[in-house]
């Protein structure tokens, strides 16, 4: 092994300490270090992952204290993969950006790529950690960071964007802390498993002000209605890498805590058809206002926050199929929207408005860039064999199993509006005309844009042509999270503890 | 209208909050046997450490203190990323009016009992209320005294990142150093010494010390940072 | 008559937090002014300490530190969980409200005002 899963998280932290001073010597080491650093945390997670999938959950203590009275992290099938996942695609965030912008001045660019690191560092912590006051702490790394990238650009949108982020963000974060207050005056722990296995002695009457406490808090990272009102600002405003990052990485740590809260902490009947109701409501407001967008970036927020509402319904259904269908969403979303926001950074890259209505005819001009796009428009909507096609199979799927016929209609209906907006700007880049006055200048990208895009293509068309290949660590992960009862007892007991 | 409304809505959402806590009962125990039995015996029977609280920040959840260091940092930084503008003059500050004589002699005095006041409380962060949060922050009080008499006074801008990165590699290295003799991260590998002794509680103590000068020069920073803004 | 007091004392902590949190509340929704909505987000931290704090309270305890002569009073000590997460959570909302100022700045330098109503140029 290469490593323990708590350095996953120091070594980010100690490479953002250690770069202020090492930019004092060398200013190219300040982009080449996170990369390393992304890297090496790849490396490692895949390789916990595949140790996992064989010999069970990895549980880390720290500072040698046992659960319940340490801070442990849970490096499970299920955990492990979204750790995976969100390490990945950080190096490809950080691959495409690594020549962004030559002519910024050296300040912004160290500071970028340290938030950056540490937006990566914090979302991996929120799926790692067992403990819910760790959580809390590793919701506001990630929440400073991207409050710091939002406003990164010196327009005057950004800063009033990362504004709107930063409230909604803290008062986020009141509540957590409310909901943390009334669990540990009940139950006396902070840790997760512990708290599971003592649930059942709460009064009911604070179970559900609790959980209502947390979902509100979270769900504000998770961009669930009517909390979302600061993501489509925050995502055009920020530089395009940064949106993938956000729309990939940021909002799947927030799913994750949630069904975390809901799956294996609480036990509140009727919160697996609350998640199917907001799920659904949320699904259907951001679609259809994804269909009045003008600007491409804020349209390509709208959808992200529809498809995060679908993975919140296939969570709500609640069985194992349920569980899998949404696990293969976010495994889908988590490649196919990151291509979308490159190559659609990269298409409207010499406008100032960034609206779609400019992208006439680019089809001939920029050909790779107008591919991925189609690429990803054709994943998205669940066309065959494309992999977006399979996930939504899933979900029907999962759905028709459990009868809800409900949700399979809306389910239908949502998707012949996602068809129509996207193919209204693959149409725009292959059939119109392009005009000199109206169309935006084309942009060449460079070789490291090129590199990352190009790894996202070709995993879309291997999970579409041969989903095989992801099916066995998703239906691993489902099985892990529909069984609370080995979550507790790994925790508890340390069931493959690195205590050497 | 609308602020009927709200204060319709947080007038229900008061009734609610207070119903529920005041249910909770004040000074009574609810539960029989949570976390704090055991921090409060093994503070005494293995840290050796009198302050419990400083023992809880630093030992149990220390993984919480270091995400702690890194919002501190985090937030810094993105403040000097904001506010930054390209040809920034680091000569000059914006000054409203300048102060008065009581105040500059007075500072003069104030100041060294002021960082005494800090040192002492984060060295001391273990035996008596207090520790590096506490100590950081007062010390970063007197620099703000100093700021605000002095228009001439200046720290300079290098020497405190150096500080802060210094401090926080070496919380990180100590956390990294525990992983040897067979530990885990952050565990406690120096000898714990006697309850109440100036020496005791292992590594607790360093690593207290490092983050008093962390958050001072952090806190120095910010300060600095905001002084510096011109229109 | 000591039972009287205690309740009114519980009655008043609880009451004063309670009621900190929701002047805050007020301030965040119905200030016009980009500084009085920050000082709202502070009043609301404030609060959420003070409750925090209280829910670790026994009566008639004493401070969780073992000096010396005291250091078989575990019994008697007040809970010591949730003032290290305060303190976490105190330097956590200094961090967020530094940021807000900063972005304050930044917006000032762009609009020169400060009304919220002149900033909102992004429709939903």
């Amino acid at each position: 092994m290469v490593g323990s899963p708590v350095l996953l998280i120091a070594i980010p932290l100690l490479a953002a300490f250690v770069i202020p001073l090492i930019g004092m010597i060398w200013k190219e080491l300040v982009r080449i270090i996170p990369g390393l650093v992304l890297a090496y945390m790849l490396i490692l997670s895949a390789t916990l992952l595949y140790y996992v999938s064989y010999n069970g959950t990895i549980v880390e203590t720290i500072a040698g204290w046992q659960a319940p009275w340490g801070i442990n992290l849970v490096f499970s099938p299920l955990t492990g993969f979204l750790a995976t996942l969100m390490s990945a695609l950080g190096f490809l965030v950080w691959l495409f950006s690594y020549r962004f912008k030559r002519n910024v001045d050296f300040e912004p660019a160290k500071k970028y790529f340290i938030f950056l690191m540490l937006l990566i560092a914090g979302a991996i912590g929120i799926v790692i950690t067992g403990d819910i006051f760790n959580q809390f702490v590793f919701i506001e790394i990630t929440g400073i960071s991207a409050y710091a990238l939002t406003a990164f650009y010196t327009g005057r949108n950004s800063a009033e964007a990362s504004f709107k982020y930063l409230m909604m963000g803290a008062m986020a974060s009141s509540f957590l802390l409310v909901a943390i207050a009334i669990l540990y005056s009940q139950l006396g722990t902070l840790n997760m498993a512990d708290i599971a296995s003592k649930m059942h002695t709460m009064n009911p009457t604070y179970k559900i002000i609790a959980l209502i406490f947390f979902i509100t808090g979270i769900g504000i990272e998770a961009e669930i209605f009517p909390l979302n009102g600061w993501a489509p600002d925050a995502y055009t405003e920020a530089p395009g890498p940064v949106g993938a990052a956000f729309a990939g990485i940021v909002v799947k740590a927030g799913v994750y805590a949630i069904i975390r809260m809901i799956f294996t902490l609480f036990d509140v009947p009727g919160a697996y058809d609350f998640l199917i109701a907001i799920g659904l409501i949320t699904l259907i407001v951001a679609e259809t206002s994804a269909l009045r967008q003008e600007k491409l970036k804020r349209m390509l927020a709208y959808s992200s926050i529809g498809q995060m509402g679908l993975v919140i319904v296939a969570f709500g259904i609640g069985t194992h199929e349920g569980v899998f269908a949404a696990l293969f969403l976010m495994l889908n979303h988590a490649v196919i929207k990151p291509l979308l926001f490159f190559s659609g950074s990269s298409l409207v890259f010499n406008s100032k408005k960034k609206q779609i209505a400019e992208m006439n005819g680019l089809g001939k001009r920029m050909p790779l860039m107008a591919a991925f796009f189609s690429l990803g428009a054709f994943a998205i909507v669940g066309l065959p064999p494309f992999a977006g096609f399979w996930s939504k199979l899933s979900v029907l799927s999962a759905a028709a199993n459990e009868g809800l016929l409900l949700i399979i209609v809306l389910i239908l209906i949502v998707s012949v509006i996602e068809i129509v907006y996207y193919f209204r700007v693959v149409n725009r880049i292959f059939f119109q005309e392009y005009s000199k006055e109206q169309s935006v200048v084309p942009h060449r990208p460079r070789i490291n844009a090129m590199v990352a895009m190009f790894v996202l293509a070709i995993a879309i068309l291997i999970i579409g042509f041969y989903p095989d290949a992801v099916t066995g660590i998703l239906h691993n992960a489902a099985k892990d999270l529909m069984n609370t009862d080995q979550y507790i007892n790994n925790v508890l007991q340390l069931g493959q503890s690195l205590t050497r | 209208m609308k602020k009927f409304l709200v204060i319709l809505i947080l007038a229900v959402l008061g009734f609610h909050l207070f119903e529920a806590f005041s249910g909770l009962g004040l000074g009574v125990t609810r539960f029989e046997k949570g976390v704090k039995d055991y921090y409060l015996e093994k503070t005494v029977s293995e840290l050796h450490v009198a302050n419990t609280v400083t023992s809880i920040v630093v030992n149990f959840r220390g993984f919480d203190t270091l995400g702690e260091v890194t919002v501190l940092f985090l937030a810094v930084s993105a403040m000097g990323g904001i506010l930054y503008k390209r040809r920034h003059q680091t000569g000059d500050r914006s000054v409203l009016f300048s102060s008065s004589s009581i105040v500059r002699s007075g500072s003069k005095l104030l100041f060294p009992a002021i960082i005494l006041l800090g040192v002492y409380v984060f060295i001391h962060g273990h035996l008596s209320p207090g520790g590096g949060f506490q100590g950081g922050a007062i010390i970063a009080t007197g620099f703000l005294l100093m700021l605000i008499a002095y228009e001439n006074f200046s720290v300079s801008h290098n020497t405190l990142s150096y500080i802060e990165s210094f401090a926080g590699i070496f919380f990180v290295g100590i956390g990294l150093l525990g992983f040897m003799n067979g530990g885990t991260f952050l565990q406690n590998f120096l000898p714990a010494g006697v309850l109440n002794n100036l020496f005791s509680g292992g590594v607790i103590g360093i690593i207290y010390v490092m983050v008093g000068f962390k958050v001072a020069a952090e806190l120095t920073g910010l300060i600095y940072t905001i002084l510096h803004e011109k229109d | 008559m000591d039972d009287k007091l205690f309740e009114i004392l519980e009655y008043g902590v609880y009451g004063a937090s309670i009621l900190l949190i929701l002047i805050g509340l007020y301030a965040v929704l119905t200030k016009r002014s980009l500084i009085k909505i920050v000082i709202g987000m502070s009043i609301i931290d404030g609060g959420i300490h003070l409750l925090l704090i209280t829910i670790g309270y026994l009566k008639g305890g004493t401070a969780p530190i073992f000096s010396p002569g005291y250091e078989e009073a575990a019994a008697q000590m007040v809970d010591p969980v949730p003032q290290a997460l305060v303190l976490t959570a105190i330097v956590i909302g200094f961090g967020v409200t530094a940021v807000a100022l900063s972005l304050i700045i930044r917006l000032y330098r762009h609009h020169h005002t400060l009304e919220i109503d002149e900033i909102k140029r992004l429709k939903w």
